[in-house]
């Protein structure tokens, strides 16, 4: 992609989020820079808690307060300076700006009320229409994610509808003030994989349609494969390798980007004996080691990868990676 | 041939839907709708389907972990569904299972030596001072060290949990194990890490298992054969190899077609399928794909296809498939 | 935050939660109020202090002195000694209502919950639905009255607390045995063939200690309140002192511009009150398995 035409929505620099938890004070964000474009789709994967989600919180600001705390570092959204936001400001970028999908769609509608009402709601908050005209909107964006027969869904309860259908309507409800950045954190990991595959269509067809910056935040490199420009993997709270999906793919520098790649479970023409697998699990983030995050459990890692933590540097293929020994 | 460890014939797991005013049973979920398989010792049979689809209730059902409407179970020679309480205790010993949720499957208040020493206790396993040392054999072989034993599980990471979990299971040396969507609750480098453990168990002790999970790639190389469940029944069984490399029912190709490829090269599929899984207040007539199938011809909605085998050529046929195409 | 691997050292759900009860300020202060006051009932019950409370003096309402730190009641008996009687009086009635109210709505909540949808649930149901449908004061006032002139009657405003507290623990254990039942750890103890009796005994009931404690707390404050009202009311203590015989005298005191009756009692009971139910809220968090165990 071409840095120069197109202006970030979303530019990160050195984001440090930290949280006061009993075993002390832990650094879920240690130092996370990115950029989104627009138009463009930006995958994140990791494993549990290596602070893909406090970063999607982070943009929006919905980092919970305490325990957590942005201590460093700067998020820009759209030249909106998000850290220092005050809160009722920032209340008006969520929906608008910027929106966020969450993996659990039935925890994030409320069940008392129809998703006709959850949707003119938030369409009222953002623009000055009638009511009337908030839930004409809201049809319009129903009918946009492909819902069948809107009239009569935009009265049902979310309980009312299967997982498949809930997680379009909260994907209406993310696009329906059309912002610039959709953050979509596990969207389909709570979804079955016949109806994974048409949630994932609609997401890429509306962000493409709307020239979105979307953030894609999985574990699932394959869902990544299929939607996404570009990759960022995260490990520990930091960036450990950053490059355009196709390249990440076809030639992953860092260890555990290769191993997370081998790792996959995927159909195979012949069947393996055992599986690849990356030894050990990820430290505790309250007692990191010293040096790279992942030298434990690192194939190829020399005695100065414990010593000393490698920086996220440029590759001569245009990513980067943070490893003193990349592939 | 040998008589296989377990067989089950035309199991049926219904659950009343009450209502009205008299809240008296108005219909039924068809949990599990009349499912036949069986498994030979020392192999796995990978049941395979989407949430719903009555998978997790077929391994309770086999395990009487759950009350049964109808069929036959038999394990090592045992009539499973006939036996008493008493003799349902000791059959336990032959069969047990392991669960997917690594946080709600070990009791928060107990420690790891007494988790594993629970099944030891509860059949009397040698004499009590060697029960410790058996905690500590059977930690050792889920790769754990012998230090866990006086933790509890809060302090334990999900693929500790369930590795955990599978030495409770190994306690009283099993013949039959269900693994109930082991590691869909696992990140993806753990999963593997627990997969194999599961493999290298099952050739070391010859046990069967009935590995359960909605993930046909995650199944393909622990399996033996393969099963396809969709609304409570199944709807194609093959030996692994064949059904992976000629899938035959429809909603066999679209699972194995949704699956996202960690190859962003690739052309990319279409979307396989549309709508949803039916709901059991109001089953499809016929075929239960029908409605999302997209070769469904008239007759799909008239009734229902038989499990049957694919090949008539090849005697037996092991490719039984459930639809009106074959 | 869903980090897996914070663990700090090996440690039970319990010292877990003894170690984040020890860093809430607030609520080791109230502990440690409610100690002195525990500490204080004990000696009374020993006899050690304050037993010259029904000791008559030569003149009434005498003001505070070294010798009556509180002054005296109308009948020259030093109002400090009647007030830490009271106290005793309370944490009798307090640990005897919560101790078998508790134990009541535990033990019958953990068997309506596992025997859920059938009759044995029902019943129980029936019968905590009944109890919560008659209001409280007029429950005791009929028990009392029913049990005046037995032998019993001391004992009457015990038995009507008991029977109407214990429905609210019932109740909140119900609902977690019923939970508990569900989770996976359960059918893993049923696919071993442990026995019902010895799951419940292994692993539920030992999850649901954390809510009878913190039940046991409510219910002491609950039976202390209620005590002082019902003994002002007449329907209460009869033999013995209690904060509830001081305020009923003070009604008359106060009029006459006497205001010691009144002041020691009411500030006894107002000081046990905000530090139990500090307590109470500082134990309900520190065991809270949710917040614990994350």
């Amino acid at each position: 992609m071409s840095e120069s035409t197109s202006k970030p929505v979303l530019s990160i620099q050195d984001l440090v989020v930290e949280f006061k938890t009993e075993a002390g004070l832990i650094r879920a964000l240690d130092g996370v820079s990115f950029d989104v474009q627009e138009g463009e789709a930006l995958g994140i994967v990791g494993e549990s808690g290596c602070g893909k989600s406090v970063t999607a919180l982070s943009i929006l600001k919905l980092i919970p307060s305490p325990p957590g705390r942005i201590a460093g570092g700067s998020i820009k959204l759209d030249d909106i300076d998000v850290v220092n936001q005050p809160d009722d400001e920032m209340r008006k970028v969520r929906g608008s700006l910027a929106s966020m999908i969450f993996q659990e769609p039935m925890t994030a509608l409320n069940p008392v009320f129809t998703i006709g009402n959850q949707m003119v709601e938030i369409i009222r908050v953002h623009q000055k229409v009638s009511k009337a005209e908030a839930k004409r909107q809201a049809i319009e964006m129903l009918r946009t994610v492909n819902i069948e027969s809107p009239e009569q869904r935009i009265d049902q309860y979310p309980h009312e509808l299967s997982g498949g259908m809930r997680q379009r309507v909260m994907i209406a409800m993310a696009l329906s003030c059309s912002p610039k950045l959709l953050i979509a954190d596990e969207p389909t990991t709570a979804l079955d994989v016949t109806v994974q595959a048409q949630v994932m269509e609609e997401i890429n067809r509306l962000q493409r349609e709307m020239n979105m910056g979307l953030i894609l935040i999985t574990h699932d490199l394959g869902v990544i494969a299929e939607s996404c420009t570009r990759v960022v993997v995260m490990y520990c709270g930091k960036i450990i390798e950053m490059a355009e999906t196709e390249e990440l793919f076809r030639n992953p520098r860092h260890p555990y980007t290769r191993g997370l790649l081998d790792s996959i479970p995927r159909i195979r023409e012949k069947k393996l004996e055992t599986l690849p697998i990356i030894e050990g699990m990820v430290p505790d983030l309250a007692n990191l080691p010293k040096g790279c995050r992942f030298a434990d459990r690192c194939p190829k890692a020399e005695d100065h990868c414990r010593e000393s933590e490698p920086p996220l540097e440029d590759t001569e293929s245009g990513g980067k990676v943070a490893c003193f020994i990349p592939n | 041939m040998e008589l296989p460890l377990v067989q089950v014939k035309n199991l049926k797991t219904h659950y009343p839907i009450k209502g009205g005013l008299l809240n008296r049973p108005i219909g039924a979920v068809k949990a599990v709708n009349g499912v036949s398989l069986d498994i030979q010792a020392g192999q796995t049979f990978g049941l395979v389907g989407e949430s719903g689809c009555g998978k997790s209730t077929f391994g309770r059902s086999i395990l009487r972990l759950q009350h049964v409407t109808a069929g036959e179970v038999q394990i090592n020679g045992k009539d499973i569904l006939g036996l008493d309480r008493q003799e349902l205790v000791k059959a336990r010993a032959d069969m047990q299972i392991i669960f997917q949720d690594p946080y709600g499957s070990l009791n928060p208040r107990m420690t790891i030596r007494q988790i594993v020493r629970e099944p030891l206790d509860t059949h009397k396993v040698g004499e009590k001072a060697d029960r410790d040392a058996e905690v500590m054999r059977l930690l050792e072989i889920c790769g754990l060290r012998r230090s866990v034993a006086d933790r509890y599980p809060h302090e334990f990471s999900g693929g500790q949990r369930q590795r955990i979990g599978i030495a409770r299971a190994l306690a009283l040396k099993p013949k039959f194990i269900v693994a109930d969507e082991p590691v869909s609750a696992l990140d993806v480098s753990v999963q593997s890490q627990v997969l194999n453990l599961i493999s290298h168990l099952q050739k070391e002790f010859g046990i069967s298992f009935l590995f359960i999970s909605h993930d046909l790639a995650v199944v393909q190389h622990i399996s033996h054969e393969v099963g396809v469940m969709y609304f409570g029944e199944l709807v194609e069984r093959a030996p692994a190899e064949e059904l992976y490399a000629a899938p035959k029912h429809p909603y066999t190709q679209a699972l194995l077609k949704a699956i996202p490829q960690p190859d962003p090269g690739r052309e990319k599929e279409q979307v396989p399928l549309t709508g949803d899984i039916p709901s059991h207040n109001d089953p499809p007539k016929g075929c239960p794909f029908q409605p999302r199938c997209p070769v469904a011809k008239p007759e799909c909605a008239e009734s229902k296809p038989p499990l049957k085998p694919v090949d008539v050529e090849e005697t037996p046929s092991k490719h039984l498939v459930a639809c009106w195409l074959y | 935050m869903s980090e897996e691997n914070i663990s700090t050292g090996r440690d039970s759900l319990w010292s877990k939660s003894r170690r984040k009860l020890m860093r809430d300020r607030a609520g080791v202060a109230a502990m440690i109020v409610v100690g002195v006051y525990g500490l204080i009932a004990i000696l009374v019950y020993l006899g050690l202090i304050g037993e010259n409370w029904s000791t008559l003096g030569e003149e009434g309402f005498g003001g505070m002195s070294s010798e009556h730190w509180f002054g005296t009641n109308i009948n020259g008996q030093d109002i400090f000694s009647r007030a830490i009687q009271g106290i005793k009086t309370a944490f009798e009635v307090g640990l005897v209502v919560a101790v078998t109210a508790t134990a009541i709505g535990g033990i019958l909540g953990a068997i309506a919950g596992y025997f859920h949808r059938t009759i044995i649930d029902e019943v129980i149901m029936w019968l905590y639905g009944c109890i919560d449908a008659i209001p409280f004061y007029l429950f005791v006032a009929a028990v009392a009255f029913s049990l005046k002139g037995t032998e019993l009657q001391p004992w009457g405003m015990h038995i009507a607390m008991i029977a109407t507290f214990w429905s609210s623990t019932c109740r909140i254990v119900r609902g977690e045995v019923i939970k508990i039942r569900g989770l996976e750890y359960i059918q893993a103890a049923k696919a071993v063939g442990v026995g019902p009796l010895t799951i419940v005994r292994r692993h539920v009931m030992p999850n649901t200690t954390h809510i009878l404690l913190v039940q046991s707390t409510i219910a002491f404050v609950g039976a202390i309140k209620s005590e002082v009202i019902l003994t002002f009311l007449g329907l209460g203590v009869v033999d013995g002192v209690s904060w509830g015989t001081m305020l009923s005298e003070s009604t008359s005191d106060v009029l006459r511009g006497h205001f010691g009756n009144f002041l020691g009692a009411s500030g006894f009971l107002f000081v046990l009150v905000i530090a139990f139910n500090m307590f109470a809220d500082a134990l309900q968090d520190a065991l809270d398995p949710k917040k614990v165990s994350s």
